[in-house]
């Protein structure tokens, strides 16, 4: 009997130490993705790593879904680029199968708080300016003082919180006043949701940020064009005092796109229709090489915009530029030929010669690696010609002006006419110029905004067919969403 | 063996008894169930100990005199008592159903009806084999009050979402537990097919669900698989051969290509009269109803006739009665829908001596779906193998296998699915490719006939044709699944026992999404794969040390436990296109030379490690005490792992006091209560509370993505539960009813309290809040009849369910809680439901011109007594905590954005629910039916909603409820004009959609027919049974297409596989 007992006894020792738990048993790390302190303990083995976190800020401008939902207009940068176009009238949405951008180009959704159309480039905006934050505070804090490869991860990061607050500022702010208050400010990833601030504090944040980051990367060699060096940051500032349209400021935006204009060559005659698909294009100061890894497809720029991607725009959500503003572009232009001229054409006037896939085959091309462009050295020639004629520069402005126009016409006879232009023409030429050379990148809307146009929609939209509606007309400013409203206690 | 011994104790026995008392006599007779002869039935002389068992064929005999009681009882059959007459044969039919004796599996242990203190609803094989399903979470449906089983797609092989008591979380997890054989079930409830389950028991109180500790806050399902019987050799086939079909009506739309055209014109002419209403309508709709970019392209003009003034009559709106077509368009219902089979088999062997016991099983399930080239398929086989080596020593081996393979094609939630297809395509576009005669162009890849894709500019789903991909691509899995478990019983000492069990489940699952090289999106990449490779397993090691101690009336068991617990997941994807290989290996990935995306890989783990213990305690069983404690260390939190929890159960047997015996008609009557508290832990991530970084390339360069917030202190959500309930036989027996009253208050929510986006979060998952839900079940049971040859039940069961927050999340921003948080179409606050509705107001439509109306209530500053600008309220909730002083006014807009949000008073969850069933017998002929129903409770019907749009004509279908549309000035209708791409809000979100969401549903019918004659006997046969049994026979709902049953809220799904409806015909025998 003691012996049945011993042997049990062995048995269920056995059994029980076979089974028991370690001291870690509870403890697990993921490997999808990667958290703090393994990002920290293996940064320390392999500094290389710890600068992924500024590529993630990059990462963010174009991975879908960061608007917040899984809507395929939602694309990151590049699909507020869209929505700009469209509230600028400048891009029509003729088509209107499957529904995208709809509700949008009724301007409908613009003034219903509740719809996601506001929300998401509120939320996508303010996503980038917490990581900027969380970057800022890891390299020190707000008034950190950094030095070497720091100095210029802490700029980058700096010159992207400002790029976030500049876009809010133009698609939240019905147009610049000191005093309004319509955007809160938040400089620290640990702070809880804030009071809205005045704009003049937010364009100071902006102005501050940048002018530190084009100090600081002075000398910054990027190693690809994702990333901001210092011609961006300064187009990046030249926007924002262009934005603000005090004399003062236009003289500082005029002398930092000259910097910037001198600073690359303009997109040739046969870059014009060769796709803008390719970053290595000179004349393209930001954007970013899109490859297989970042595994895009029909949710991306090139799956709304090129009939020659596998797309809603070859499939019947077609944008096209308006036709006003294509019978405004003169008949030896080289931008013309980039737009389908065939009236009854399914894809009529799409940018069939701007954007496309090379394949050149109708809901073609599958797999997305075409590039994105953010920023081109035109909108910088463009920006020194407008506020230099703003400024009574006129000579200034018509040598940008002619500058970009000599690149776009075989013959100087049918641009000449630009020398004859002063005053409000010679503005104007510039804007219509502006929206030429920009159209489908999201520039005009900052166009119309900061030039208080009045815009009229040509006859193939779908709405608001000549119409005249004002730059600051609400419509044409997104409301501060819903979920902003009602979980920030300060907003109502 | 087992007779001999049998046979020398009745020998025995014979020689005392005839010692003592020579006045005695043999008794003799069969014990037998419905079944057959029942061997081991205990024999005793009531008053004494004298007594025996019955051998293999159910005989026994025993020496007894007249005026003798012999009581007959058997596990989990009724005990039976006669007294001895002047016969010497005494034949005994021992039943076997409902009864307090019966053995129900607990929570480590088993229990008795009579003497379990919580509440545990055993559903048995019998009511589970009724329904033709492929796993038993379907088969639950209606079986048990306060337990909803939603069956969210048609799919064949869909696992059901199950709901025990309302919703027990805000956004952590509302699952049940599932317990195989004991062992917590992380794998695929389709892994084990349901003739292999011989019982299912439903925890739902904390008594029986606090031994589960952080897992069993939303229920427990127990699933006992099938033994085999001592002394018992069975063979037993069952063969059932049905079909499937869309039976359940679908949306009433627009089918006639001409009454589509019709309405279309309507709508193109009403766009110029809004425009300017002296304009002609009529021109302007002859104009544009065929038009590339405002109307129906002109490629799909079937007509014979281009000129639309030729094709309508502008005095009736009708198309002429002359007009020619170049074609019919097909209906895309009778080519994406079919009538498919449904083959079931199912092999079992069991049997077993005193010392070894076994089961053994094989099935196979062939079960297609009514949608093309949806289907689910499994082989499964299980041996359940109990031996003991020693007297003192049980070892137990459990282990079922199955592998599946599913197709689920055309089901897609985008233009994919031939569900958004059949219902919202426009009657007049045509399945297959025409040319310009509108003749079909023959397939030269496939065969048949080329399908459309649209691409000439239809304005439905252009360039997709969900059907063709159906056919000719692929989307499905197959899946390996193993679960077992291993177990040692030993008894240390009397009435000690260690219990020591492995259970191990592992699934390896493949899935391919492959698309043709010629038709639709993989034709621009000449086809196309996309492969995920993934496989679980979970480890569940459980040492147990139970006591056991009866000392004079009290009556003591007493348990202690460890177990542990460890997941393992492991997920990889790739994606290639341009195939080689058309004729074989087109789910092989070398058979696609481009990646078209990068491959992923990464495995996840989780762990939970338990101590616990139970006593439960009864004196002389009348007074029932159970008592248990978990402490449960959980890695899924980032910090606070550890929890304690535990419940304590009372129940008074009030029928075996003294005043009782008087009270004729109360066969059993027990009281209960309990309290307890539970935790949940499965509603947070894998890695909650740990910030981190996605892993990406940019440009060969790291980059590292800031993931959402999250909080390290989140941890356990924990529910306290209390409970009172009866449970009673009365009048002989005939009715059994048991009643439960619940308040189950779930402190430290986990919760998505929403921030200002501005934060750059939207959300955080924190542990605030409480949510309260309480509720009423009732199980009725009555035998209406019950005679020999002819039977009647009737049982109803249900809940009413109440849901109410008590406390909402506290916002950092202010240090106070949060006034409401809106979730889609609902709004959370202090004193609201989960599911009470907060939207804009539907007001109808204008009388004078048709416009839509919604209500905007705004505050009268000015007191003009209208509306002005800067009066308006967006959301009333919190208009009226910052101004509760001010008076509020109402008005209608025509202006959707202008309306007022606010809660509009109607709940998505319903104020009763349940099922009911009536079963019968007729000689030989049974029948049972069982319906279920809910009353009281709303839902929004969002695909009907898309079918009552004012988009561009030939964009979508319409429902036939949009001939109700406004025409002129002074219709009373409820549909506003209808106008091509003008007022499209009509159909956005507002009260207009919330639909009653009352339904009564046939679930299941099934009639029988057993042979027992004695030519089935000679052939070796015991027992012959035939049957013809529906599945979702009907269902009445407020509109046709309209199904709340297949959603938590009722809220409808254009993409959703509605149920299936399936017809068998089935045959069991058994030998």
């Amino acid at each position: 009997m003691k012996n049945y007992i011993y042997k049990l006894f062995v048995v269920c020792c056995i059994l029980i130490t076979a089974t028991s738990c370690s001291e870690d048993f509870l403890e697990e790390s993921p490997t999808e993705f990667i958290n703090e302190s393994d990002l920290a303990e293996s940064g320390e083995l392999n500094p290389i790593v710890l600068e992924g976190t500024l590529n993630g800020i990059y990462s963010n401008m174009f991975t879908t879904g960061t608007g917040g939902t899984t809507n395929h207009d939602d694309l990151g940068h590049k699909g507020f680029d869209i929505y700009a176009d469209m509230l600028s009238s400048d891009m029509a949405l003729s088509v209107g199968n499957y529904g995208w951008y709809t509700g949008l180009t009724q301007l409908i959704e613009t003034i219903d708080y509740t719809s996601n159309t506001n929300y998401k480039p509120w939320r996508f905006y303010y996503r980038v300016i917490r990581s900027t934050n969380l970057m800022i505070k890891a390299l020190g804090g707000n008034d950190a003082v950094v030095e070497g490869e720091n100095a210029y991860n802490y700029a980058q990061a700096k010159a992207m919180r400002a790029y976030a607050y500049f876009y809010l500022s133009q698609y939240f702010i019905k147009e610049y006043d000191p005093t309004s208050k319509v955007l809160p400010i938040y400089t620290a990833p640990d702070q809880p949701n804030q009071p809205q601030s005045t704009t003049e504090e937010v364009y100071n944040l902006m102005i501050g940020d940048l002018e530190q980051a084009v100090t600081l990367l002075e000398g910054f060699d990027r190693s690809a064009k994702y990333q901001v060096n210092q011609n961006v940051a300064k187009s990046l500032l030249a926007y924002v005092y262009a934005s603000m349209g005090t004399s003062e400021s236009n003289l500082k935006a005029l002398d930092l796109a000259k910097d910037v204009a001198a600073a690359y060559t303009l997109t040739t005659k046969e870059e014009l229709t060769a796709g803008f698909n390719d970053v290595s294009v000179p004349s393209w100061m930001w954007g970013v090489d899109i490859t297989v890894d970042q595994g895009l497809d029909l949710v991306s720029f090139w799956g709304q915009i090129d009939i020659f991607t596998y797309s809603y725009a070859a499939v019947g959500n077609t944008k096209s530029m308006d036709r006003n503003l294509f019978d405004a572009i003169h008949d030896n232009d080289y931008r013309k030929v980039q737009f389908l001229d065939s009236p009854g054409h399914s894809f009529e006037l799409t940018p069939y010669k701007k954007f496309y896939n090379e394949k050149r085959e109708v809901f073609g091309n599958r797999t997305v690696t075409d590039d994105y462009v953010y920023m081109r050295v035109e909108e910088m020639v463009l920006l020194a010609a407008e506020m230099a004629a703003k400024e009574n520069q006129e000579g200034v402005a018509i040598a940008h002006l002619t500058q970009l126009l000599e690149k776009r016409f075989d013959d100087a006879i049918d641009y000449a006419y630009v020398n004859t232009l002063s005053g409000q023409d010679l503005l104007d030429e510039i804007i219509l110029q502006t929206r030429i050379e920009m159209w489908g990148e999201g520039k005009s809307y900052l166009s119309m905004k900061r030039n208080k146009l009045t815009i009229n929609r040509g006859p193939n939209h779908l709405n608001h067919i000549g119409e005249d509606i004002e730059y600051n007309d609400e419509r044409l400013t997104f409301e501060i969403p819903q979920s902003e409203i009602q979980n920030n206690p300060f907003i109502n | 063996m087992k007779t001999k011994f049998n046979g020398i104790l009745t020998l025995l026995l014979a020689l005392v008894v005839q010692f003592t008392f020579a006045q005695e006599k043999e008794i003799s007779g069969t014990v037998s169930d419905e079944t057959g002869p029942l061997p081991g039935v205990s024999v005793i002389i009531k008053g004494t100990s004298t007594g025996v068992e019955t051998d293999f064929d159910g005989l026994y005999k025993i020496k007894a005199k007249q005026g003798d009681v012999l009581v007959f009882s058997y596990v989990g059959m009724t005990t039976s008592r006669k007294t001895v007459g002047s016969s010497n044969q005494l034949n005994v039919v021992l039943e076997g159903s409902n009864l307090l004796e019966e053995v129900v599996i607990v929570g480590y242990g088993t229990s008795t009806k009579q003497s379990f203190t919580g509440s545990a609803k055993v559903v048995k094989a019998d009511k589970l084999e009724l329904k033709s399903v492929s796993n038993v979470s379907q088969a639950l449906a209606g079986e048990v009050a306060g337990v909803n089983v939603i069956n969210t797609s048609g799919q064949p092989g869909t696992s059901s979402t199950i709901r025990i008591r309302g919703f027990g979380s805000i956004n952590g997890n509302r699952d049940p537990l599932y317990v195989v054989d004991g062992v917590p079930f992380s794998g695929s409830i389709n892994s084990i097919n349901p003739a292999d389950i011989a019982s299912t028991t439903v925890l739902k109180d904390a008594t029986a669900t606090a031994i589960y500790g952080s897992r069993g806050a939303n229920g427990v399902i127990l699933i006992q698989t099938k033994t085999g019987k001592n002394g018992e050799s069975v063979i037993e086939v069952d063969v059932k051969t049905g079909y499937n079909f869309s039976y359940l009506p679908r949306y009433n739309t627009i089918t006639n290509p001409n009454e589509f055209i019709e309405t279309a014109w309507h709508a193109m002419g009403n766009r110029t009269l809004d425009f300017d209403p002296s304009n002609d309508a009529v021109a302007y709709a002859n104009t544009y109803l065929f038009d590339d970019k405002r109307g129906i392209h002109t490629a799909y003009n079937f007509y014979n006739i281009t000129d639309v003034a030729n094709l309508i009559d502008p005095l009736t709106g009708k198309v002429r009665k002359d007009v020619t077509t170049k074609y019919t368009p097909e209906n895309w219902t009778d080519y994406g829908f079919q009538t498919s089979m449904r083959t079931e088999a199912n092999l079992k062997m069991s049997g077993g001596s005193e010392k070894t016991k076994y089961f053994a099983s094989f099935g196979h399930l062939d079960d297609e779906g009514y949608v093309i080239n949806s289907n689910y398929k499994r082989l499964s086989t299980r041996l359940n193998l109990t031996h003991k080596p020693k007297d003192y020593i049980t070892a137990n081996a459990n282990i079922g296998y199955a592998y599946s393979e599913t197709m689920n094609n055309g089901q897609s939630s985008d233009s994919g699915s031939v569900f958004w297809f059949v219902d919202n395509i426009p009657s007049i576009y045509p399945l297959f490719l025409r040319d310009e005669n509108g003749a079909m162009i023959p397939d030269p890849k496939f065969g048949g006939n080329i399908y459309d894709y649209g691409d000439s500019g239809r304005g439905f789903a252009s360039l997709t044709n969900s059907i063709s991909d159906a056919h000719y691509n692929s989307r499905g899995n197959n899946r390996h699944e193993f679960n077992g478990n291993f177990s040692i019983n030993i008894e240390l000492a009397e009435n000690l026992t260690f219990e020591n069990k492995y259970g191990v489940q592992y699934y390896s699952r493949t899935y391919n999404s492959i698309n043709n090289p010629f038709y639709g999106s993989g034709a621009s990449n000449n086809g196309s794969i996309y492969q995920t490779n993934s496989d679980a397993l979970t480890q569940n090691f459980l040492n147990l040390l139970r006591y056991t101690k009866n000392y004079k009336d009290h009556n003591f068991e007493v348990l202690l436990a460890h177990e542990s617990n460890q997941y393992k997941y492991n997920y990889s994807d790739a994606s290639k296109e341009n195939v080689v290989n058309l004729v074989h290996g087109l789910d092989q990935l070398n058979n696609y030379v481009v990646t078209s995306s990068p491959s992923t890989g990464y495995q996840l783990n989780s762990s939970i490690e338990s101590y616990f213990g139970q006593l439960n305690y009864n004196f002389n069983q009348k007074y029932y005490l159970t008592t248990s404690v978990r402490r449960d260390g959980s890695s899924r939190f980032a910090k606070d792992k550890w929890g304690t929890f535990g419940s304590i159960g009372f129940s008074w047997l009030m029928n075996k006091e003294n005043f009782m015996q008087d009270v004729e008609f109360v066969n059993f009557l027990k009281l209960k209560t309990s309290y307890g508290l539970i935790g949940d832990q499965a509603g947070v991530g894998i890695y909650s509370g740990q910030n981190s970084y996605t892993m990406n390339n940019l440009n060969d360069n790291i980059s590292l993505g800031v993931r959402a917030i999250q909080n390290p202190d989140l941890t356990w959500e924990t529910s306290k539960i209390f409970q009172v309930g009866v449970e009673s036989t009365l009048f002989e027996n005939i009715v059994d009813i048991s009643l439960d009253y619940y308040i189950k208050n779930t402190d430290d929510l986990i919760f998505d309290r929403r921030m200002g986006p501005s934060l750059g979060d939207a959300l955080i998952r924190v542990n605030d809040g409480q949510l309260r839900n309480s509720g009423l079940e009732f199980d009725i049971n009555t035998q209406i009849i019950r005679k020999e040859n002819f039977s009647l039940d009737f049982g109803l069961n249900g809940e009413m369910l109440s849901n109410e927050l008590i406390a909402m999340p506290i916002d950092p921003a202010t240090g106070e809680e949060k006034v409401l948080d809106i979730s889609g179409r609902y709004g959370r606050s202090v004193g609201h439901s989960l599911y009470d509705m907060y939207l804009r107001e539907w007001a109808g439509v204008d009388v004078a011109n048709g416009d839509p109306l919604w209500n905007v209530y705004y505050h009268d500053a000015n007191e003009n007594g209208t509306v002005d600008d800067g009066e308006k309220i967006k959301s009333l909730t919190e208009y009226k905590q910052l101004n509760p002083n001010n008076k509020i006014s109402k008005e209608t807009t025509n202006v959707y954005q202008d309306a007022t949000q606010k809660y509009v008073g109607k709940s998505a969850i319903p104020k009763v629910r349940g099922a009911f069933r009536l079963s019968g017998r007729y000689h030989a002929f049974d029948f049972s039916t069982q319906f279920a129903y809910s009353l009281g409770g709303y839902s929004y019907d969002g695909a009907y909603a898309g079918l009552m749009h004012n988009d561009k004509i030939g964009d979508n279908n319409w429902h036939k409820d949009i001939q109700n549309s406004w025409k002129q000035p002074g219709d009373v209708t409820d549909v506003p004009r209808l106008i091509s791409d003008r007022n499209v809000n009509v159909n956005s979100s507002s009260t207009r959609f919330v639909t009653s969401s009352d339904y009564l549903t046939l679930n299941n019918l099934k009639i029988g027919y057993t042979l027992k004659d004695t030519f089935v006997q000679k052939a070796g046969i015991s027992n012959v049974n035939i049957w013809v049994a529906g599945d979702n026979l009907f269902l009445l709902s407020a509109r046709d297409g309209f199904n709340p049953s297949t959603s938590e809220t009722g809220a409808t799904s254009t993409y959703r596989y509605s149920p299936l409806t399936t017809v068998t015909l089935g045959l069991r025998v058994k030998f």
